[in-house]
């Protein structure tokens, strides 16, 4: 008995030393360890000559940025000789458990996408991303400070953006001609165009309730454009501005509005965004709002591209303006601090991310995020138009389950989704939003 | 004449019960493969349940193009079959081990082994993502053998040692009298009569590692070895996705399933027939 | 006999390989796990050790909401045990009867198990669809309008809704399991019996299940330990939702490690499941061998 227990004892032990060894590792090892499989050339360090760099994303085959990508890619190499990038792509959800668990594993490549803000928060608190000060100089009049905010932590440069989605108001043309129905400029005509579609039977806006993201993009709006820009900034980011404040309550109380005039497709919160936008496809719902990439979307899914347009979502009240906008540049790539290859890891994130910036807005795939010295007179109207409101935007506030951390973020959207449900009221979801940040 | 009327009566209510079930079951597969050949419009609202109003084989080729699924496919048949091998192999061994050989802990070391069907993949993710970094696994075929392999034999051992109990001592006692040993009894005794539950864990391994997905994302990197479920994963777009090659790339991955399944089916059924086992 | 059932180099090499393996890939990271559930930690930066806090907040915190996922997932278990299972019975005990097409009813019976998770999930979404789903189309065919519902966007049907699918994918799967162990019992029971005068029932009862009460432990343990890690499925469904309506540990255990980077208390969150699945899996060995004494 008393071996039993004391083999189970060691076992024990083992074990534990095991898992504390890996959390302890992870500072001393990142310096020493120069990874040697996620740099595929270091067996070819001796020669020099070709230089391998892997570089990780989100653009699969499917995605609207693939195409972009491949051309930026065939790009850099033409340009670097010797140079070769691996572009490993893999599914948006899936990808973001895998980046977190390859910052933790010491598994990053090269070169890898990600999300700025509150999401990448803590791999770079992990110093185990590179920061791009020294490299950015060469780019500087060709990146705005506007589209780095959320890749700047304590001030340093750590990402290159490429595009700057913001959200707005899409919308059916026909289905509006035809109840003779004009752009709402301010938030009673929103409700007065509601109120005239739901009269004539037709739902007014589509949403999705399970995909909680979906939510938030109006609710976002809603808080944006009633509390205005530094007070959202300062309340989520805890910098002495709290959540329970009159402007914030105020806006989840026009969801709740929205809500109970049943501007929302019944069973909402079953239906994923797939489906919800599926229903603005098909004609079924009169409005859409979400971010710029249905732009693209729009181009392909219904039968007649031409029905649709887009206006900026109105100023709801309060300091809000309509030209503050929810968006801003957050995708993202960053460079591996162990790579072997830094400079030109780190040239490649913002050549590439330069080109992408080209051909997706080209494309039709999303608004550049870098200035625009080409010809763009081919992009798609409704994608040109978004340019439009982001040249003139007065402020970029990005998605708040990107601004916020990862903790808070999940807070923020499971909160959201009682709201929508009236478990909660506007003034409860305001308190439990100001216990969580606070805590 | 009434008993036979009761009989008749008895056998239409089995083969509706029955039929009715069979058609609930297939539907999924009738839904699968129309599904495979129309475009979003048709699956999101307007034609959902219907045949295809075009039949779009072009979603076959694009989901054939995308990427590499031909090497994908391979990967999986390679990842599948190997963990298929071994779970087996293991499990047949230790269940043996577990149920007719005699030694101290051995109830103890049972036990444990039902700690396999209990561990949440998700959690354990990053614990053995760090386990196979430290052993130079990650990107490569054992990245997903070895924790697969692992998955399934709990589960393997539960099903052999059920079949392995009802196998009667006397076979084996029979053969020790004769002279056998241990590895003599367990080759020519024990593997035969276990042919039925050799094609029913080979089933159910077969279904862990060819639908798995967790960890054939986060332990693999390199696309040499991707496998099927990841492939088919990328033909989804960030923020739209077109369903149709998603379909039909399902359509494909799940035609060898259907096949393997078949085979074995018609093995277990074989070797249950040959009336090898008297219980 | 017994000298042979002893011999140590035998057992060694029989139980080493499957030992390594198990101890490798799932007992060390039950020990890792267990350490990160007492950390405060988000999964990559360095951890700080709050001892039991994470245990606690499972229990106390309103806004986790763990105890109801622990009543969700046993109520799909108890589903699952009283209502999956014996449907697989009843059909594994017609088909082993010796039906015609026999083979043709095992192999349909068996596709939904053979379909992928992404399949099913869609096929469902469009089942329930508020709009166009078929349960809704139907209800209203039916005159029966005021039943329509948003079956998955319900709060108070939401539960049941995703629950169902999972139950019908897996009645195949327990059915083969017990069909291929009905069928390794001697057909000469059976007759025997027949002869003796026994109806079909008397014969399942008295004959067939009791010497099938291996096969149908490993369900009813495959069942339970299945139900309380309950995942895929309900992600596609409704990711727990509406308002943590379909919840279930799994569910709030991936939330809260990958979305939330609350990797301690997910991890306390696992600890509980491996627990609790661990502690049904051996009361239920434990029970059937009560009752085979």
């Amino acid at each position: 008995m008393k071996k039993k227990i004391l083999s189970l004892l060691l076992c024990i032990m083992m074990a534990a030393s095991l898992a504390v060894g890996c959390g302890a590792k992870q500072e001393n090892t990142q310096t020493n360890e120069t990874n040697t499989e996620t740099s595929n050339s270091s067996t070819s360090n001796g020669s020099t000559e070709e230089i391998t760099l892997t570089l990780w994303s989100i653009a699969t085959e499917s995605d609207a940025f693939h195409p972009a990508y491949t051309k930026a890619i065939a790009d850099f190499e033409a340009a670097n000789p010797g140079v070769k990038i691996v572009h490993e792509t893999f599914e948006n959800q899936s990808y973001k458990t895998k980046i977190k668990s390859a910052v933790a594993a010491n598994e990053l490549p090269d070169i890898f996408y990600t999300w700025g803000g509150g999401f990448s928060k803590p791999f770079v608190e992990s110093g185990k991303v590179l920061p791009l000060d020294d490299y950015f100089g060469a780019y500087q009049d060709e990146l705005p400070e506007a589209a780095l905010t959320n890749v700047r932590f304590d001030g340093k440069l750590y990402g290159a953006t490429y595009t700057t989605p913001l959200s707005a108001v899409f919308y059916n043309k026909k289905i509006f001609e035809e109840n003779g129905l004009q752009v709402p400029t301010n938030w009673d005509e929103f409700i007065a165009v509601c109120k005239t579609l739901k009269e004539k039977g037709i739902t007014p806006i589509g949403i999705s309730a399970k995909d909680t993201w979906v939510i938030a993009m109006t609710h976002d709006n809603l808080v944006l454009k009633s509390a205005g820009p530094e007070k959202v900034a300062a309340a989520l980011t805890k910098s002495g501005q709290t959540y329970n404040d009159p402007d914030f309550i105020a806006a989840s109380a026009k969801l709740r509005e929205l809500i109970d005039l049943g501007v929302y497709p019944e069973g909402a919160a079953g239906l994923s965004n797939d489906e919800a936008s599926a229903m603005f496809y098909n004609g079924d719902v009169a409005m859409f709002i979400t971010g710029s990439w249905m732009a693209g979307s729009l181009q392909t899914d219904p039968e007649n591209p031409e029905d649709f347009d887009v206006f900026q979502f109105p100023a709801v009240g309060g300091n809000g303006k309509a030209t503050d906008f929810m968006g801003g540049a957050t995708d993202s790539f960053m460079v591996n601090a162990s790579t072997p290859h830094k400079d030109i890891a780190a040239k490649a994130a913002f050549e590439l991310a330069k080109s992408i910036s080209k051909y997706a807005y080209l494309d039709g795939a999303g608004i550049a995020a870098w200035k625009i010295d080409y010809d763009d007179s081919s992009v798609n109207p409704i994608t040109k138009k978004i340019a439009n409101f982001a040249s003139e935007a007065t402020s970029f506030t990005i998605w708040y389950d990107t601004l916020m951390e990862a903790e808070d973020a999940g807070e923020y959207l499971a909160l959201l989704q009682e709201l929508y449900m009236g478990n909660i009221s506007p003034e409860e979801f305001a308190e439990a939003m100001a216990n969580q940040l606070e805590q | 004449m009434e008993n036979s009327l009761t009989a008749k009566l008895k056998s239409t209510i089995t083969y509706t019960i029955l039929i009715i079930w069979a058609l609930i079951n297939l539907f999924p597969l009738y839904w699968m493969f129309t599904f495979s050949l129309k475009d979003n419009r048709e699956i999101f609202g307007e034609n959902v349940i219907g045949l295809p109003r075009n039949w779009l084989w072009s979603n076959y080729t694009a989901a054939l193009t995308t990427g590499n699924m031909g090497l994908y496919f391979i990967n999986s048949i390679i990842v599948t079959g190997l963990t298929i091998v071994f779970t087996t192999v293991f499990a047949l061994m230790a269940s043996y081990a577990l149920n007719r050989l005699i030694w101290k802990g051995r109830d103890l070391v049972n036990s444990i082994f039902m700690l396999g069907l209990t561990v949440p993949i998700h959690a354990a993710i990053l614990p053995i993502f760090i386990i196979l970094r430290n052993l130079k696994m990650t990107n490569s075929y054992q990245a997903l053998i070895v924790p697969y392999t692992a998955f399934a034999l709990a589960m393997a051992i539960l099903i052999c040692s059920g079949f392995i109990q009802n196998i009667p001592k006397e076979l084996e006692e029979s053969a020790c009298i004769d002279g056998a040993g241990v590895f003599g009894i367990f080759f020519r005794i024990i593997l035969p009569l276990m042919k039925p539950a050799l094609s029913t864990i080979a089933i159910f391994t077969f279904l862990q590692a060819w639908n798995e997905l967790m960890f054939a994302v986060i332990f693999i990197s390199d696309s040499k070895f991707r496998t099927l479920s990841v492939g088919i994963q990328t033909l989804s777009g960030s923020y739209t996705t077109d369903w149709g090659p998603i379909g039909a790339a399902l359509v494909i991955a799940t035609f060898p399933t259907m096949i393997a399944y078949s085979f074995m089916s018609k093995k277990i059924q074989q070797s249950l027939m040959a009336g090898a086992i008297k219980g | 006999m017994d000298s042979v059932r002893k011999n140590k180099l035998a057992i060694f090499l029989f139980i080493f390989p499957a030992a390594l393996l198990f101890t490798a890939i799932i007992i060390l990271p039950i020990f890792m796990s267990s350490y990160y559930s007492l950390l405060k930690w988000d999964g990559i930066n360095k951890g700080v050790f709050i001892g039991l806090k994470n245990y606690m907040d499972l229990f106390t915190s309103k806004s986790v909401g763990f105890p109801k996922t622990i009543g969700n997932a046993l109520i799909l278990a108890v589903l699952s045990v009283f209502i999956q299972l014996p449907i697989s019975l009843g059909l594994a005990l017609l088909l082993s009867k010796g039906v015609k097409g026999e083979r043709f009813f095992v192999s349909v019976f068996f596709i939904p198990v053979l379909i992928s998770t992404v399949v099913i999930g869609q096929l469902w979404m469009k089942i329930y669809n508020p709009d166009y789903g078929i349960v809704n189309v139907a209800l209203r065919a039916m005159g029966l309008d005021h039943l329509a519902k948003p079956w998955l966007g319900n709060q108070k049907t939401a539960l049941l809704s995703v629950f169902i699918p999972i139950l019908w994918q897996y009645v195949g799967y327990h059915m083969l399991l017990m069909y291929a162990g009905i069928k390794s019992i001697s057909p000469e029971f059976r007759e025997a019996a027949k002869i003796d005068g026994a109806t079909e029932w008397q014969i399942a009862r008295h004959i067939i299940i009791p010497i099938l009460k291996p096969v149908i432990k490993i369900s009813v343990i495959f069942a339970v330990t299945g139900s309380l890690k309950a995942f895929d499925l309900i992600y596609v469904l409704t990711n727990g939702g509406p308002a943590h309506a379909s919840e279930v540990p799994s569910t709030l255990m991936v939330s809260m490690i990958f979305d939330r980077n609350l990797y301690g208390l997910g991890s306390a969150i696992a600890i509980f499941i491996i627990f609790l699945c661990f502690f049904f899996a051996i009361t239920i060995q434990k029970f059937f061998k009560a009752e085979v004494d």
